[in-house]
């Protein structure tokens, strides 16, 4: 399955910066888009502005104060932290931190630590077989082509319009597309409905 | 991977071109053309009236990967250049781009069974629909503002904030097509199937920076102005 990652790298560095961009790039399997930050004064306005999944910041970022206060005044209470680790450091220094990346980390550690944050956090997690849509989630998708509003999806198939909204946002997720539009394609293609159901 | 780094106007324009050839459309919505010799930078841009500040300002954000607002009044900062180079990306899109797709997308779909066909024609349009609201919002309201802002003349009834606010991600709906080509295009794959998906690959990129000129220099360079004035 494709992870897809918004993370901010705070590391004053730009040799390290850019050497761990390019790792985070080539990890397979994961799209991930790398924001960097040089200084703490950008730092804030680029996690506001971004509100990325997760941060990767040198403990000793100049002018970094502590990982709340980042949390807090950039509006992004949810962020993971990762510490970037040159050298051995006090544990008291890592407390708050969700995991640490060593430098000398090798791709596959980096990619098992980014995976298991991601996990953490999907805790609904996705296996393979389950990105197969269920046939009540079909349902749903042949609904909403249709036109139908979910209070009407609700009623029609007796369930709770909360319920219909999770079914939603997880077919959202499963298929990678969001728009009704896209999911007509999507039903017409695999034969869920004819075109003249739903011509308007 | 492009180069990166600093151009300034005494590097060679071919240079700049092929060390990252992207640049080619950022030089031409500039309102240059090819043929420049072994002129440079600085010399292409004034031959053809282009502010050269300008002109670097953009390819330099464009060439470096940290994309970040460029906060503070640049008085250098040519307005009405870079309101000339959106306005050509505007055109580029709107005119050449996605109608030049959409030919290569409906005769890729010839084959294809006819309901498939009609479901992915009328995506693309309701998108490219989309994309010229969009686009024509900026044209005919926020361009405009701007112009007069240059002169000096505030309206009060509009701030780019507004603009900031709403100014939505347009390139997402072109990586839902891209996914249901990729994963569901229902007939046999051809040539002109896969060079429609690296031209909208080619555009999603093109989309994303083109958006990230706008909000990291174009609207800071306002926001200054306007408290400036």
């Amino acid at each position: 399955m494709s992870i897809t990652l918004k993370i901010v790298v705070a590391e004053s560095s730009a040799i390290i910066r850019s050497g761990l961009e390019m790792m985070l790039k080539k990890l397979s399997g994961m799209n991930i888009k790398v924001i960097e930050a040089d200084s703490a004064d950008k730092l804030l306005e680029l996690i506001r502005h971004n509100q990325p999944d997760l941060l990767i910041i040198n403990p000793a970022f100049p002018g970094c104060f502590s990982l709340q206060q980042i949390k807090d005044e950039s509006r992004c209470p949810d962020i993971k932290c990762l510490a970037l680790i040159y050298s051995l450091m006090d544990q008291s220094l890592l407390r708050g931190y969700d995991d640490q990346i060593n430098i000398y980390d090798s791709t596959d550690e980096i990619r098992h630590k980014l995976e298991r944050l991601h996990e953490d956090e999907a805790n609904e997690s996705a296996t393979d077989e389950q990105l197969a849509l269920s046939t009540r989630e079909k349902e749903i998708v042949v609904c909403v082509v249709k036109g139908m509003t979910n209070r009407e999806i609700a009623d029609r198939l007796y369930l709770s319009t909360h319920t219909v909204i999770t079914h939603r946002r997880n077919i959202a997720r499963k298929l990678q597309i969001h728009s009704a539009s896209g999911l007509t394609v999507y039903a017409i293609v695999n034969k869920l409905v004819e075109l003249d159901e739903i011509k308007t | 991977m492009y180069k990166t780094g600093e151009y300034r106007e005494t590097d060679k324009m071919s240079d700049l071109i092929c060390d990252n050839y992207p640049m080619v459309l950022v030089m031409s919505r500039f309102g240059i053309a090819l043929g420049f010799g072994e002129k440079n930078i600085g010399e292409v841009c004034r031959t053809n009236q282009v502010d050269v500040y300008t002109f670097l300002k953009v390819v330099n954000f464009l060439a470096t990967d940290v994309h970040e607002p460029i906060t503070g009044y640049d008085t250098r900062l040519s307005l009405d250049t870079l309101i000339t180079y959106l306005h050509n990306a505007h055109d580029y899109f709107l005119e050449f781009r996605l109608p030049n797709i959409r030919r290569k997308l409906s005769e890729s779909l010839k084959d294809c069974p006819k309901d498939a066909a009609f479901v992915i024609t009328r995506f693309f349009d309701e998108y490219a629909a989309e994309v010229k609201k969009h686009m024509n919002y900026e044209e005919k309201t926020v361009f405009p503002y701007v112009r007069e802002l240059a002169r000096g003349i505030k309206n009060p009834k509009y701030n780019i904030t507004i603009f900031r606010k709403h100014h939505d991600q347009i390139e997402m709906k072109l990586v839902e097509l891209k996914n249901i080509l990729i994963k569901y295009f229902p007939g046999e794959g051809s040539n002109l199937l896969n060079s429609v998906l690296f031209d909208i690959f080619a555009t999603e990129q093109d989309l994303a920076t083109h958006n990230q000129v706008e909000d990291f220099m174009f609207v800071p360079a306002i926001l200054a102005l306007e408290k400036s004035i």
